[in-house]
């Protein structure tokens, strides 16, 4: 074991194999309050990547609701269970990493799913946390929210799926840290389903060996967001790259995002993995619920967030999600203008910082008819 | 002596005897593999051959020396027996298992077992976990869910699960003619192990196949390898032929070693969690006594 520093837990910890960064660090946000589980994104990655024999019950992008959702079942009630209470003190981890809690014998503290539990991606869907049919509906403030969380591998730093590998067969690529099985070495022994704590490597049932999301990476070579992110009718998601917090530049979207406004977090940073995909986290789920899954920086985050509509800088960068199929490296403000840019400054594309609004009228006077709005 | 207690003392000796001569009858258990020399060596684990060939068992134990480990012993000992044409050898395993596992699913394991040989023959032997780099071993590995495969290839999903439902797959577009290179050549680009040519990734035409290491963590495909195998559940487990090529250099007045490992899909073994035993002598020649 190695002793590296995971500046998302706020300390070192140990790892397998020694801190090795990539040149860039494929990473993305995800606005959560914007997501309306349409699994538009979830159908774009299936039909381009897992519609193949062996590959059937893969959804190697999914968006499940929370609190009872999870494909598969259980998966984070399942390692929380294993890991047991853990704490944070003063935003540093107090508790054990998965590498840390690994038991004799083990790399990675994990479980491995049965066949049954990919049977249902859907369960829990549009599901609350209170009970309507008892009365919940009737106080004010409601108790109840659900919101959705849509995953795709988090391409992490310290990937418990190539940690696990007995066989090497996972790499992260030095130019943009996207995390790969090398399809030519693996051997389908599943220590990478039984590692990852997000359950983002499957097993192909037709060819014995594992695949995982493998970030478009043939899009990004060529400067472009992922199938997912483009496909995106709520324009929840950016694609980018993100510095560790020493090196973050302001005009790098992703790093402004993380870590010079931190309103997007990790999901369960406790895990040690420093994943990089990061949620805006929604506004109105429990906090207790928002810190098991985001960590401490839940509460700054939300508010950061809440203060957008008087803070143009962050209301305007938010209007840079779906606007482009082309990755953004930068980005920049002026008047009421928000523009994309590539790295070496060239404009991709501009858009206004508050979108026009159009009133129709109930009353179209051209054609003495009343205009209702479709279902 | 009372006339009952020597008739008790004469029918316990008469059955010594008995169960002595019986003994000699058959093959001993030996201490260390003998291949015995036959002029055609056998694929079936039920050929009449295997009865003049001594029978080894080997002791396995946990491989505990890499993570991950197999935390809890499971399968006890192999019972080999080995053959040899004097250009062929095979082994005949067989092992108790009282689960058959031979199908595949996301968390669904095979049992499996495997022989490993070292590349040469020398007067130590490479590390017994796999080898040593620069110390090559040879592993032939037959699995029961490759022998599933090869003796009724698998068709569809519903194989594995009868009840699974799939929309479409889009290699299969009425717009494709069903054997086009455009419709195969779309299949495969959905199944990027064998896009890629991973041995381990099928389709198969054998149970087994030929691997070569050089310590944990480095198998991979040996391409000189011609194995051969057949797997069969028997009552209580499975016996198994694997068929390789002879070592070079062995014969009668020069041995090498070999060592065997088992895998029970039942316990999720697969990979570095295996039962696996020492380096033990092979010689060929002629059955003891």
């Amino acid at each position: 074991m190695a002793v590296v520093f995971n500046w998302q837990i706020g300390r070192t910890m140990s790892y397998w194999y020694p801190e090795s960064r990539p040149v860039r660090q494929f990473a993305a946000v995800f606005d959560i309050n914007k997501c309306i589980a349409c699994q538009t994104c979830t159908l774009a990655c299936k039909t381009t990547w897992t519609s193949g024999r062996g590959q059937e019950y893969m959804l190697w992008n999914n968006v499940e609701t929370k609190p009872y959702g999870c494909y598969p079942l259980a998966w984070d009630l399942n390692l929380l269970r294993l890991l047991g209470p853990q704490q944070w003190r003063d935003g540093v981890y107090a508790g054990r990493t998965l590498f840390e809690a690994a038991p004799a014998g083990e790399r990675v503290l994990g479980w491995r799913p049965a066949d049954i539990d990919y049977a249902s991606p859907n369960v829990g869907e549009d599901d609350c946390a209170g009970r309507v049919d008892r009365g919940a509906a009737m106080t004010l403030p409601h108790a109840n929210w659900f919101f959705y969380l849509a995953r795709i591998c988090n391409h992490c730093t310290y990937p418990a799926c190539l940690a696990s590998c007995p066989r090497g067969s996972i790499y992260k690529r030095p130019e943009d840290g996207i995390v790969l099985i090398d399809q030519k070495r693996c051997r389908g022994y599943r220590e990478c389903v039984r590692a990852c704590p997000y359950k983002k490597t499957f097993f192909n049932t037709l060819t014995g060996t594992s695949e995982k999301c493998i970030g478009c990476f043939p899009k990004i070579e060529n400067h472009l967001q992922p199938q997912c992110f483009v496909n995106c009718i709520g324009k929840i998601r950016l694609a980018g790259w993100i510095s560790t917090p020493q090196a973050a530049r302001p005009e790098n979207p992703i790093d402004y995002l993380v870590h010079v406004r931190k309103v997007a977090l990790p999901l369960f940073p406790q895990f040690g993995l420093e994943p990089n995909v990061y949620y805006i986290p929604p506004i109105h789920a429990p906090a207790a619920f928002l810190a098991q899954l985001f960590g401490p920086g839940v509460q700054a985050a939300i508010s950061a967030y809440r203060s957008a509509p008087d803070d143009p800088a962050l209301a305007g960068i938010l209007e840079l999600f779906g606007c482009t199929e082309r990755l953004v490296p930068r980005w920049r403000i002026a008047g009421q203008q928000v523009t994309a840019l590539e790295e070496d400054g060239r404009e991709i594309v501009h858009v206004p910082l508050k979108e026009p609004v159009y009133i129709r009228e109930a009353l179209d006077p051209q054609r003495q008819a009343v205009r209702t709005n479709c279902p | 002596m009372r006339p009952d207690r020597l008739c008790i003392v004469i029918a316990v000796i008469a059955g010594v005897v008995v169960y002595g001569c019986r003994k000699r009858s058959s093959p001993a258990v030996v201490a260390d593999v003998l291949a015995i020399a036959v002029p055609r060596i056998p694929l079936s684990p039920d050929d009449a051959a295997w009865a003049s060939a001594p029978e080894h068992q080997a002791a396995l134990l946990p491989q505990d020396m890499v993570e991950p480990r197999l935390v809890s012993p499971s399968t006890p000992l192999l019972r080999v027996r080995a053959l040899t044409d004097g250009r062929r050898i095979a082994f005949r395993i067989a092992w108790s298992d009282a689960t058959k596992d031979d199908l595949t699913g996301a968390a669904v394991f095979s049992d499996a077992c495997a022989v490993q040989l070292p590349v040469a023959i020398d007067t130590s032997v490479p590390d017994p976990q796999m080898g040593q780099p620069g110390r090559p071993v040879e592993i032939t590995m037959w699995s029961a869910r490759w022998q599933a495969e090869t003796d009724n290839p698998p068709q569809s999903i519903r194989d594995i699960y009868p009840n699974a439902a799939v929309d479409h797959y889009p290699f299969e577009s009425p717009a494709l003619d069903r054997e086009s290179p455009d419709r195969q050549e779309m299949a495969l680009r959905y199944a990027p192990a064998r896009a890629l040519g991973n041995a381990a990734a099928g389709p198969r035409r054998q149970p087994v196949q030929d691997l070569i290491a050089e310590g944990p963590g480095t198998i991979a495909p040996n391409a000189a390898g011609t194995a051969s195998g057949l797997g069969r559940r028997t009552s209580d487990g499975w016996v198994v032929v694997i068929v390789r090529d002879l070592p070079r250099g062995l014969s009668a007045d020069r041995s090498t070693h070999v060592a065997f490992a088992v895998w029970d899909g039942a316990r999720h073994e697969v990979g570095s969690r295996k039962m696996r035993s020492a380096w033990i002598p092979l010689r060929t020649g002629k059955p003891h006594g």
